[in-house]
């Protein structure tokens, strides 16, 4: 039996064509033959679906019949409508009235606008506090006058206006503190924990995020290599973090975690870092556990105690992108850590050598 | 009881549409695609968008009532509703369009509506599967079949609108069609 006559005897046996002799032969051959009555359960389906097809063929005919005929009505209402629209006359008097009411308006919310910016910006001076420290009258300690005396290399007599932090960040003498430490400054002096005093001059500042970039220019200073990368990730909430800074004339330890992902006001380029800070910290590196840098402490919130906040290394790393080629620090800030697995008393100390003061004469 | 006589009404709606009964299909087009376009368009979508949603839920309603088993449990808007929110979802994951699920819609969806939605892609796909046979299929073929099995005429008519001597020609005709849409056709389907 051939494709044709099977199809052709299938199709008169489901139409119900047959006689009664020729469909018990059919439904014979359907009990003794799995093919062929695969083909017929097959071909019903086919059927089936060719009907399926032409009535949603046939329903989404109808539904855009139905659509457009809406779509009509729509436009109609539409076009109606600026029919029905009632015209206002304005008279001249009016208008002058309107002016003048429309100007009052205007000076009262730009005077209240300016009024509440005005409140808003002293109330926040208010709140955040620079940790520069002023040095006029703070006893230097009695291990940095031994240092002194031990150098020939001396720190000026003066022992300067103002004191903050910094950190190294390549080994040919490049360091970054705070803006706010350096701002309006005469001369800039980096001394390090043995007390050896170095001239520094600022190369890149930004004010925005607080940061400024210092280059050692004392011919007599001898970089190192770095044992910390900047960390490009940003820190997570509960991270433990340390830092390192000079809030008195000699190094100070302090230890706390990452509070929140923004800094003061909602400054997304800042952490709030619970950890102590003290005037003189500014500038100061953060590190996480594994000794790598990630973000820079600026400043803390005056009314509530233990909240400080720090740049995140990241945008430090985006500034250091940006600076103008011929003033750039190697890109040194990349190698790898050699710090980690390091008890903290080990990365401390290590650590120490490459921290600064930041002394400011103006 | 309002409530009520709405389910009522809505029935009689649903039986119309089983019985192929254009002015049921009408009303329930005219009645629920309007807040369907304001959601999608609330949403930044566009008209087309609105419509393509509309269109398929309705042909989901359509299957449903063919098979004659829908228990209107809900009101009709509701369960337009629900399958829009539903199919929103599948374009969504699919990337097939980018408007984002508004959240009243993130709603839990009745269980029954997975095993429609299912059954919806299944058909869907046949039916896209078939509209490519379909459309494949040479002149006179695709008329004599869409003819005979769509539009229901006799063997008889088919065979004096294409000119055929007598009924039993045309018969011969469809069966080779017939053959051919077979094969095209399970080549593409599997079951």
């Amino acid at each position: 039996m051939n494709d044709f006559t099977l199809i052709r005897d299938i199709e008169r046996y489901l139409e119900g064509e047959m006689s009664e002799q020729e469909r018990t032969a059919f439904e014979a051959l359907r009990q003794s033959n799995p093919a062929v009555n695969e083909q017929v359960l097959a071909h019903r389906q086919l059927i089936q679906q060719l009907e399926q097809f032409g009535h949603r063929v046939a329903l989404q005919e109808k539904m855009d019949q139905i659509h457009a005929s809406m779509a009509v009505n729509d436009v109609l209402s539409v076009s109606q409508a600026p029919a029905q629209k009632k015209v206002f006359t304005i008279s001249r008097r009016l208008v002058t009235n309107m002016a003048a009411a429309a100007c009052i308006a205007l000076v009262t919310s730009l005077t209240t606008m300016a009024l509440m910016q005005n409140a808003s910006r002293q109330k926040t001076t208010a709140q955040y506090e620079d940790v520069r420290r002023v040095l006029n009258n703070i006893q230097r300690s009695q291990n940095a006058l031994i240092n002194d005396m031990n150098n020939k290399k001396k720190a000026p007599a003066n022992p300067g206006t103002y004191g903050g932090t910094g950190f190294a960040i390549s080994n040919n003498g490049y360091v970054v503190t705070n803006y706010h430490v350096i701002a309006g400054a005469d001369s800039i002096y980096i001394q390090n924990t043995k007390g050896e005093a170095f001239k520094a001059a600022s190369v890149f500042e930004d004010i925005s995020s607080d940061l400024a970039i210092l280059k050692i220019t004392d011919s007599t200073f001898k970089g190192q290599p770095l044992p910390y990368s900047l960390k490009p990730q940003r820190a997570l909430r509960g991270e433990a973090v340390f830092t390192l800074g000079y809030p008195r004339d000699e190094i100070v330890y302090g230890e706390g975690y990452i509070s929140a992902q923004t800094g003061f006001n909602g400054d997304s380029a800042a952490y709030q870092v619970s950890i102590p800070v003290n005037p003189g910290n500014s500038g100061a590196p953060l590190m996480d556990s594994k000794g790598d840098v990630v973000g820079i402490v600026t400043g803390k919130q005056t009314t509530s105690d233990g909240i400080a906040f720090a740049v995140k290394s990241a945008h430090l790393k985006r500034l250091l992108e940006e600076m103008p080629k011929d003033k750039l620090p190697k890109k040194e800030w990349n190698h790898k850590n050699r710090l980690e697995g390091m008890s903290r008393v080990e990365q401390v100390k290590r650590l120490e050598d490459f921290v600064y003061m930041v002394k400011v004469y103006n | 009881m309002k409530h009520n006589q709405n389910i009522e009404r809505d029935r009689e709606l649903l039986l119309g549409l089983t019985r192929n009964d254009d002015r049921a299909l009408a009303t329930i087009y005219t009645e629920n695609y309007p807040s369907i376009l304001r959601m999608v368009l609330q949403y930044n979508g566009s008209e087309d968008d609105a419509k393509d949603l509309f269109q398929e839920a309705m042909i989901v309603l359509y299957e449903k009532a063919q098979k004659g088993e829908f228990d209107l449990y809900s009101k009709l808007k509701t369960f337009l509703y629900a399958v829009c929110r539903h199919l929103w979802l599948k374009k969504l994951q699919t990337g097939s369009w980018q408007l984002a699920l508004p959240d009243e819609l993130s709603e839990v969806l009745p269980a029954d509506d997975t095993n429609t939605m299912a059954e919806h892609e299944e058909k869907d796909h046949q039916f896209r599967v078939m509209e490519k046979t379909m459309g494949s299929m040479g002149e006179p073929c695709k008329t004599i079949l869409e003819d005979y099995y769509i539009r229901k005429l006799s063997m008889q008519d088919i065979a004096e609108k294409f000119g055929y001597t007598n009924s039993e020609n045309a018969k011969n005709q469809k069966y080779k069609c017939l053959m051919r849409l077979k094969k095209l056709f399970f080549e593409q389907y599997k079951f």
